[in-house]
């Protein structure tokens, strides 16, 4: 990794996958602002939100009150771009990394996203599938100027999802304004064999044990 | 007929071989010529049947003879043929598991053609796996129920490629790729992609390496 953009007093790594382990909506929004709002004032830079439905366009409203300015014209010229996850979780991956294609394909230097950990979301992908969706965005960018920021609330989240979440599937952990290397990162492959198909709560019938 | 009678009669598994086991449960290698070569060649992906079968009597490989002796056994009723493509993948040992697929039939026999791929050939576990899968008592969960190709792809979801990549391994079409996902979980009783993967593991139909 090379030294990236600075956010604040935090120079992010690029590429770069970051969990943001927040505790509660201020905290949320005070890592969210410093780590936006310069990519929002780089010409260079373009910005994908995503999230479960309606999360994309809060993200978006948050960053205007922020920036103090309308960022309408962005997203109209494309170098802001609201996304969706998916109940597909491979569409999903998709749906984010074919959004970061387009940025760059636009021309943008360096591409910023944003979006919520969906943890259980009614109507979503399963937290397992979830996991791998994380566990496979660092590996995909490779070689491109991008930061990829998850916030997880650790005040509504369950304990497994910050731990084999943020913890485990992250490069980077952002905590109380803090951006650390993160030592118990697993790389992908390791992530799938080691953690995900252990994964206590998957219902395995027909196991040979 | 049971694993560890087909083991024991098997002249070299590690190197690869075809067994035809007649209905009364004897087995008998037809391959010695192809056990003894290195198990590398690619052979032609055509359609099961009597067109398989001249594909490989115009072949003058000996180990394309070897297999079309095994396939006109099949087709003389005497046993079931087991596979279905030819692939040989020199980059990863994962495709050996489901390029020997399975075409259960109505118990007249089986021709079972066990090929390794990759450096050094499977792993004593991968081959018994393998030989469990085809041909040794039910292992439950659904893996019965797959096809070929969805066995094949079961085994590049359990590598954790996603459907993309999966797509560019096989050489099949992305939505194609989608449809035999889907496909894998339901067939599995699954409620997500990872416990699919999941159970591909725990079960052995897959190495955990």
């Amino acid at each position: 990794m090379t030294p990236g953009t600075t956010a604040g007093a935090q120079t992010f790594p690029v590429p770069s996958h970051v969990a943001l382990v927040h505790n509660g909506e201020t905290e949320r929004r005070a890592g969210v602002r410093e780590f936006l709002i310069p990519a929002a004032d780089d010409p260079n830079a373009a910005i994908y939100l995503c999230g479960p439905p309606g999360e994309a366009r809060r993200l978006f409203a948050s960053l205007e009150e922020d920036t103090g300015r309308d960022l309408h014209p962005d997203l109209k010229r494309g170098r802001i771009l609201l996304g969706q996850g998916d109940r597909d979780v491979d569409q999903q991956l998709r749906n984010l990394l074919d959004a970061i294609r387009l940025l760059f394909d636009r021309g943008f230097a360096r591409v910023r996203v944003a979006g919520p950990a969906a943890w259980d979301v009614p109507g979503y992908a399963a937290p397992e599938d979830f996991l791998w969706y994380e566990s496979r965005i660092l590996p995909a960018l490779e070689g491109v100027d991008a930061v990829i920021l998850c916030t997880y609330d650790a005040a509504q989240l369950p304990a497994v999802a910050i731990q084999y979440g943020a913890v485990e599937t992250h490069s980077h952990i952002l905590i109380s304004g803090v951006l650390s290397e993160n030592a118990a990162f697993l790389p992908a492959e390791r992530y799938l064999r080691e953690r995900l198909v252990n994964l206590s709560w998957l219902n395995l019938p027909g196991a040979e044990g | 007929m049971g694993v560890h009678e087909i083991e024991r009669s098997a002249p070299d598994l590690q190197r690869g071989g075809i067994a035809v086991i007649d209905r009364h449960g004897n087995v008998t290698w037809t391959d010695e010529v192809w056990a003894s070569g290195d198990g590398q060649a690619y052979l032609p992906r055509v359609p099961i049947g009597t067109n398989l079968l001249h594909a490989y009597r115009r072949l003058p490989d000996p180990r394309a003879q070897a297999i079309a002796n095994a396939l006109s056994a099949v087709l003389e009723g005497t046993a079931t043929y087991f596979e279905i493509e030819h692939r040989a993948d020199r980059e990863s040992q994962d495709s050996f598991l489901t390029a020997v697929a399975a075409l259960r039939g109505n118990g007249a026999g089986a021709v079972l053609i066990h090929r390794p791929v990759g450096v050094g050939g499977a792993s004593y576990r991968d081959r018994q796996s393998d030989l469990r899968t085809l041909g040794g008592p039910p292992v439950g969960g659904g893996i019965d129920r797959l096809t070929p190709r969805e066995r094949e792809v079961l085994g590049l979801m359990s590598a954790g490629l996603d459907n993309r990549a999966i797509a560019l391994k096989l050489r099949i079409e992305y939505t194609t790729v989608r449809g035999h996902v889907r496909s894998v979980i339901e067939k599995l009783g699954a409620r997500s992609r990872l416990e699919a993967v999941a159970r591909a593991y725990r079960n052995g139909w897959v190495a955990n390496r």
